[in-house]
């Protein structure tokens, strides 16, 4: 709910429990200076609504806000009538103006009218006064919630330009460096092979430090982006497929055993789907040629369970305490010739716990690993939140 | 010697597709925005479009592919619909995308990740222009 919404519940809320003709909420300006109408209610002229004008041409607020309920018995006795837009407006003829204050700061009014005289008393306000301290104490909090909103875009808004700016000219560099590599830009020297060999191996290594850093931020950063029903089967897919001229690539068999039942999980899509491709693209990666990759899906009661074993290098034992933390890689896949930056675990971590799953991991140097990740399954029927 | 239409705004990236594709055979021509990317496609009719997915803006590379795409009967670019597009992308962000047959996702054939491995590339490309040609043989 926005600002604007609170105050229009405001204004119909204090009609109703005044019993009045027509409400009107004002806000003042941070300076204190200036009042501008931010919700009406009942009032049979269009108003205008946002403008602001100097606290002066409203007397009554003035007053008001001064700290003490203002009851204007009848405009048309009362100075208060002749001070224009400022007093009490046609066809309105009393007016009831309480203050809306938060924490000892003046925020705003409300202002009850009546199109008769004598409609208010000095007691009216004790029921106007408790709306106008609930009033006050909601659109501090909108408020603040909105900047927190706005702050959050701004960063999710900065994590994704900062991903391309940082990936962009690493991804051209290492597709230039390739291409050399391969032989496109004419013949090179064993020295000058080599050399180029070990610079796309340090711009691998860059690629993947700025990509998990960026996922772990991204993960940070999104954490109080609304999760929604996520379908998994397809999810699993997806990243299945994706990864799959990876694996081809290197002669890794990737299998994939599907479930027909559609399994879906609490969570977000872009999450999910970074869980998985971790998962899977660690065992491609760690698993060297004729090796096998197999992915299976598959509910077990209440839960989901994603199991993804590979015949690969293993993990070894001293190691597995370790897995998850940030910058640790074991070993064995350091000695090995493949790029990590041992961030992906932890930002898998991270997500999964956030989905109130969890993950196992059983391996043996040498023998394979599988890794199990495991969600609360979620009825289709309770999708519909 | 088929020809091939790079859109992307990178020149360094234009070189390093440039150099394989160049080597094998293929003649590249180069558009450095969405706009001269649509502008070449007419002007040029190439065999195989190379699209990036980011441009002068984030979405300007798919602009570019479901103009080229539109179902529409009266599209502009209904003479250039079957031209293979393949777009540039990298891992990360592809995996938030949906692409495929299906009208509804991205309109583009295949996908080559950043940073491009020249192999895979030509094997794509090899592909794409391979199945685009057979099509237009007499049954």
């Amino acid at each position: 709910m926005d600002v604007d919404q609170v105050l229009t519940h405001l204004a119909d809320g204090a009609r109703q429990t005044m019993r009045a003709d027509a409400v009107a909420v004002r806000l003042l300006d941070e300076q204190g200076e200036r009042v501008s109408r931010a919700a009406a209610s009942g009032f049979s002229v269009a108003t205008e609504m946002g403008e602001s004008a100097p606290l002066a041409r409203y007397p009554i607020d003035e007053q008001a806000l001064a700290g003490s309920p203002i009851v204007v018995d009848d405009a048309h006795a009362e100075s208060w009538g002749d001070s224009g837009k400022g007093g009490v407006p046609a066809p309105y003829r009393s007016a009831l103006c309480v203050p809306m204050t938060h924490g000892g700061d003046a925020i705003g009014t409300i202002t009850a009218y009546a199109a008769t005289a004598g409609r208010f008393r000095a007691e009216d306000a004790s029921l106007l006064e408790p709306l106008a301290d609930v009033g006050a104490t909601a659109i501090v909090a909108t408020r603040a919630l909105q900047e927190l909103e706005e702050l959050e875009a701004r960063q999710s808004l900065f994590i994704r330009v900062a991903t391309h700016e940082l990936r962009s000219p690493v991804a051209v560099a290492q597709s230039m460096v390739r291409g050399v590599l391969k032989g496109y830009a004419g013949e090179m020297t064993a020295q000058q092979h080599d050399l180029f060999g070990r610079i796309s191996r340090r711009l691998d290594l860059l690629e993947n430090l700025v990509n998990d850093l960026l996922d772990l931020a991204a993960g940070k950063a999104g954490r109080r982006e609304r999760d929604t029903a996520v379908l998994l089967n397809a999810a699993v897919g997806r990243v299945v497929l994706l990864l799959l001229p990876r694996a081809e690539e290197k002669g890794v068999t990737l299998a994939y055993q599907a479930c027909c039942e559609e399994l879906i999980v609490r969570g977000t899509e872009d999450g999910i789907d970074r869980i998985l491709v971790n998962v899977v693209d660690n065992a491609v990666k760690y698993t060297p040629s004729g090796g096998d990759v197999a992915v299976a899906l598959q509910r077990d009661g209440e839960q989901i369970e994603i199991v993804v074993s590979d015949t690969g290098i293993g993990i070894p034992e001293k190691a597995l305490p370790h897995l998850f933390e940030e910058f640790y890689r074991a070993p064995n896949a350091k000695a090995m010739d493949t790029v990590g930056t041992g961030l992906g675990l932890a930002i898998v971590r991270d997500l999964v716990q956030r989905y109130c799953g969890r993950i196992t991991v059983k391996s043996a140097e040498g023998e394979g690993t599988t890794v199990t990740v495991t969600f609360p399954r979620v009825d289709l029927a309770e999708c519909f939140f | 010697m088929p020809k091939i239409l790079v859109i992307e705004d990178d020149a360094d990236m234009v070189t390093a597709l440039r150099m394989p594709l160049e080597a094998t055979g293929y003649e590249v021509v180069a558009a450095a925005t969405g706009e001269e990317g649509l502008q070449k496609v007419k002007e040029e009719v190439p065999d195989l479009i190379i699209l990036d997915v980011m441009m002068e803006s984030t979405t300007a590379g798919f602009q570019v592919s479901l103009e080229l795409r539109s179902p529409a009967a009266d599209s502009e670019y209904a003479a250039y619909r079957n031209i293979p597009i393949l777009m540039l992308t990298a891992i990360h962000t592809t995996t938030s995308l949906r692409f495929g047959p299906d009208e509804a996702y991205l309109p583009v054939d295949d996908f080559v990740d950043k940073p491009v491995d020249p192999d895979v590339l030509l094997k794509k490309v090899g592909a794409l222009v391979g199945q685009a040609q057979g099509d237009d043989l007499p049954a």
